[in-house]
């Protein structure tokens, strides 16, 4: 394992750029594209909104954990709540005539697009950990990964 | 994020700028679409020409406006998606929703 970059935060959305911002900067820093970097801070903002939400539930005396890792072939970041857990099956597609309407529900979709896989993992005990990876020499491909959900529990 | 709205005889544009996210930029803009609608105007078009980017709840929050818009017998239209605004659009398939402009004049002419 390469470099690793760890930060435990508060469950306040006012955090949310500044994770944006270290997420950019350090995918950057790993060599992709100024498009490669915005991507994968866009995922990384959804997670972190997504755990501070429906995660943690707004509970601002409840923690969100992201960790950054670079390794030869991945940007991986782990992002997890110490909520009750959320149900990621059930996600509505929300280009489907009957959601497209809603003003909520596009967050999940989002990380799908914006990083090559998601997975979501029921943490021992309390809260999910959403994990999103980016394979290195795709950095130049940005933007893609349909179907890349991949669901692990316990 | 930034909204300066401006009058062109029965249409207001709003010039939006910066992005429009979770807190700070969906709030704005909801206010500012909200004023517009308060002081009973019917036609709005947002222009996102200055917009870098939006996340779930700065798109979610275009989507409350168009119905918001929609409920209070008003219109309101796009103008200058681009980059990342523009992808978003497509990937989510708003800009089937939406009528969208390139061009301010045609844009005004619209409604």
């Amino acid at each position: 394992m390469g470099r690793q970059v760890k930060l435990r935060l508060w469950s306040r959305i006012a955090y949310v750029d500044l994770v944006h911002e270290m997420a950019e900067r350090l995918a950057r820093s790993a060599c992709f594209s100024k498009e490669g970097a915005l991507n994968i801070g866009l995922a990384v903002r959804e997670a972190v909104i997504n755990a501070i939400k429906h995660g943690n539930g707004m509970d601002a005396s409840k923690r969100v954990e992201v960790a950054f890792e670079q390794n030869a072939n991945v940007f991986r970041v782990r992002v997890a709540d110490e909520g009750h857990g959320f149900d990621w099956d059930h996600t509505r597609d929300p280009r489907d005539p009957d959601n497209i309407f809603r003003s909520s529900g596009r967050g999940i979709f989002f990380m799908k697009h914006f990083v090559d896989h998601v997975d979501f993992q029921r943490r021992r005990g309390h809260g999910t950990e959403v994990i999103l990876e980016k394979r290195l020499e795709s950095a130049s491909r940005a933007g893609r990964g349909a179907n890349n959900t991949r669901r692990r529990k316990g | 994020m930034k909204a300066i709205a401006r009058h062109h005889g029965k249409v207001t544009v709003v010039d939006l700028s910066g992005k429009i996210t979770i807190g700070e930029g969906d709030i704005k803009l909801r206010q500012a679409v909200g004023a517009i609608l308060d002081e009973g105007r019917k036609n709005i078009v947002l222009n996102l020409g200055g917009v870098s980017y939006m996340d779930s709840a700065g798109i979610g929050e275009l989507v409350a406006c168009y119905k918001r818009a929609k409920e209070k017998g008003a219109t309101l239209k796009l103008l200058n998606p681009n980059g990342k605004v523009q992808d978003l659009l497509i990937l989510t398939k708003l800009q089937e929703i939406f009528d969208i402009h390139r061009d301010e004049r045609e844009a005004l002419a619209s409604f």
